[in-house]
Formats: structure tokens, C-alpha cells, sequence
């Protein structure tokens, strides 16, 4: 009984521990992206938070608190809205304002919002963002 | 409803239209800047709605550093949710993952604000109650201690404009009220319960008038059409709390004939005093 007690541990152990390791490699996997992503024209810069971590990457600095706050509040907004009605999964929400648009959506167990010019190419980056 | 229901029967109108066209919308729904629903469905819950502004609120509070808000999409794998900003008009539509979110938005970013524009244009005030068209000049006032700023207006401009033609009223003189006409509303049943020479107006709108002739029972109306043409019929409160302060009322197929008139056109309504 304890024998198969020790083994289930050692499993779960060992499940978390790739979970980790796998987040981790997301996570990085995440950033070398959105690094690429920042140097395409019409993007503003990013913001990549999870429960550990967060990166930010704008071009002006003075805006950091007011989009990560904006950022934080769409995903939220994202998740109220779609237990609303009912609309399963969120994959994305598109937040359009006069000067600017932030594109939020959650990879993993990452809230990534990515901070663009009006003309910017929507599909473009989430193909950008979903290969890897 | 909004406080002006002339807006909220247009925007309804719109509405319906809109998903004739895409017939891929779950839910569509106007709401103004103060959270107040100008046009809803009638099947999502007044708690979902308010949950819906209060996102939204949140959200458009936070979005002034990126100018503020034109439209929000939201993709989830079930449906789409997109929020148009239209002055201070919000519009709420939520799609099946299938549709054709360019040609519905396209056609939203036309309609709805094409709407607004008009019916700013005709009536920058709400339409609800208006004196009747013929008025001009000033006279003492008498005893309108309940009623608001517009109505005394429109009372005084009234009680001028009748007092020599018929002086042997009471001091308040009936007033006509502009709505828009409507179709007995849902089922055939439903319009088999309703009289066919009666039309049917809120009834908020018949306890104003009793209040104002001291108490007396409307009994009759005369009905003018923007032809000219009039009619006086029976009148009935509409018991349904939906059409309350909705500025329409509901004639029978029949008299609507009689005055050339259909659903959606204005009318003046005004309470014949015996």
C-alpha cells in the first residue's frame, strides 16, 4: 500500500516537474517570439506576464502601468464576456481604439497583449504568434 | 428603454433588419454610456445585460490611453463577440464561429449610425410627446403644478392655441402626442384577444391623461396621420410592461387602412374629453 503511495507521488512529481519545465520552455519559447514580432512594422511592443514572470517591451515606457492595466482589464473582460454567452474557449480579443490597438489573448498559462499601429496585420501576427 | 423612444423603435427596427441580413447572430443589443439598454433581446436576462456594461465599462475606462474605444472584437471558439462604439451608442453583437464578421460589421458601421444621424437630424429631442402642430403665441398660465418643464409648454401652448375655439372646456385642454404606429404585437392569438376598433396606448401614457382631466376616463381618441387624415376610435392601455414609455400605439389592421397608414409611421393621439 505505501509502496504504490511512494509511486504515485514519484509520478506526480514527476508530472510536475515536466509541467514546469514545459511552461518554462513556453514561456521562453514565448519571448523569442515576441521579440521577433516587436521588430515588425506596426507593433508597438508587448507585455508578457504569468504567475512567476512578466515581460514588458514598449517603446514608450511612460505607458507601461496604463497598458498593462488595459491589458489585464481585456483579458478579464475577455473571460467575463465569454461565460456570458457562452461562447467556450477565448482565443483572442481585439480591443480597437482611436490611436491604437492591443491584440490579448492566453497561451499556457501566459497573458501575452501585444500593442500595435492601426494598420497592423491582425492574422499575421497570431500566425506568427500560434508557430512554434 | 431609453428616454427617447423614438430612437429605441428606430434602433429596433435596425436591429431586426440587421439580422435578417446575418442570420448567424445569437444576440444583438444597444446600450447608451450610462449602462441604460436602448434596445435588447428580449431573451438575454436584464443581469446578463448589466454584467455585459459592466465589462464593457471597465474596459472602455481603461482604454484612454489608446484614444478610447471604436470596437472591440472577442474570438472564442464557439462565437464571436464585437462591441461597436457609435457616439454614445453601443452596440453589442454576439455571432456563431462561422459567420461573416466583415460583412456583418460593414453593414453595422452603415446602418447604425446612418440611424442616429437621421434621427438626430428629425428629432434632436425625444419625440415622446410633442404639441400639437398648430401653436404659436403666449398666454397666462393656469394650474400645472405636476407637470414637468416640456408638458407645462406644451400645455400653455395648447390651452392658447384652443381657448377661444372652445371655451367651455376645463382650463387644461387635451394635448396630442405623437407615436408610432405598431401591429397588434405577436401572436394571431394574441391579437384575437385585442378589439378591433380600439387601438392600443401604454398605459402610462392613458393615467397621464386621466390625471391631467382630473381623474376623468379616456375613452376615445382622435388619431391624425402626418396626411391629415383623422379618425377617432376607442382607446385601451396596453397592459404589457414591455411597451411602457415606448411611444407607440397599436391599431388594428382595419383602421390602419381606414388612415393609409403601416407600422413604424407617426401619428398624433389625442384624448377626446366628454
Amino acid at each position: 500500500m505505501t509502496k504504490k503511495k511512494n509511486m504515485e507521488e514519484t509520478a506526480m512529481t514527476e508530472a510536475s516537474a515536466q509541467s514546469i519545465v514545459i511552461e518554462t520552455t513556453t514561456t521562453e519559447h514565448l519571448k523569442t517570439r515576441l521579440e521577433d514580432i516587436k521588430s515588425i512594422n506596426g507593433v508597438i511592443g508587448y507585455i508578457l506576464r504569468n504567475a512567476k514572470s512578466a515581460a514588458i517591451d514598449l517603446k514608450d515606457p511612460t505607458k507601461l502601468i496604463e497598458y498593462a492595466v488595459l491589458s489585464s482589464s481585456a483579458l478579464d473582460a475577455a473571460e467575463e464576456l465569454s461565460e456570458l454567452f457562452s461562447l467556450g474557449e477565448v482565443d483572442n480579443i481585439l480591443v480597437e481604439g482611436k490611436e491604437v490597438k492591443v491584440l490579448s489573448l492566453t497561451i499556457g498559462e501566459n497573458r501575452i497583449s501585444l500593442f500595435l499601429e492601426k494598420n497592423a496585420d491582425i492574422e499575421k501576427l497570431l500566425k506568427k504568434l500560434h508557430t512554434f | 428603454m431609453a428616454e427617447n423612444d423614438m430612437h429605441a423603435v428606430a434602433l429596433k427596427n435596425a436591429l431586426e433588419e440587421i439580422r435578417k441580413t446575418c442570420q448567424n447572430i445569437q444576440h444583438a443589443f444597444i446600450f447608451k454610456e450610462k449602462g441604460e439598454i436602448v434596445v435588447g433581446d428580449t431573451e438575454i436576462p436584464e443581469r446578463v445585460m448589466l454584467r455585459v456594461v459592466d465589462a464593457f465599462g471597465s474596459l472602455l475606462e481603461k482604454a484612454v490611453p489608446i484614444g478610447g474605444v471604436e470596437s472591440v472584437t472577442l474570438t472564442c471558439s464557439e462565437g464571436t463577440l464585437s462591441f461597436q462604439v457609435f457616439g454614445e451608442h453601443y452596440l453589442v453583437t454576439v455571432t456563431s464561429p462561422k459567420s461573416n464578421l466583415n460583412y456583418l460589421n460593414t453593414l453595422t458601421r452603415i446602418l447604425i449610425p446612418t440611424v442616429l444621424t437621421i434621427l438626430d437630424k428629425i428629432s434632436p429631442t425625444p419625440l415622446k410627446k410633442v404639441p400639437s402642430p398648430k401653436d404659436s403665441s403666449q398666454t397666462p398660465s393656469t394650474s400645472t403644478e405636476n407637470l414637468t418643464g416640456n408638458e407645462e409648454q406644451v400645455k400653455k401652448s395648447d390651452e392658447e392655441h384652443r381657448g377661444d375655439v372652445k371655451p367651455e372646456t376645463s382650463t387644461t385642454e387635451p394635448q396630442a402626442i405623437q407615436l408610432m404606429v405598431e401591429d397588434f404585437e405577436g401572436s394571431r392569438i394574441r391579437g384575437l384577444l385585442k378589439r378591433s376598433d380600439a387601438v392600443y396606448v401604454d398605459n402610462e401614457t392613458v393615467k397621464l391623461w386621466e390625471d391631467m382631466f382630473n381623474g376623468k376616463k379616456i375613452e376615445y381618441v382622435e388619431i391624425e396621420t402626418l396626411n391629415g387624415k383623422t379618425t377617432r376610435c376607442k382607446v385601451k392601455p396596453i397592459k404589457d410592461l414591455k411597451y411602457s414609455a415606448k411611444g407607440v400605439v397599436q391599431i388594428p389592421e382595419k383602421i390602419q387602412l381606414t388612415l393609409e397608414i403601416k407600422k413604424g409611421e407617426l401619428v398624433l393621439v389625442k384624448p377626446i374629453i366628454e
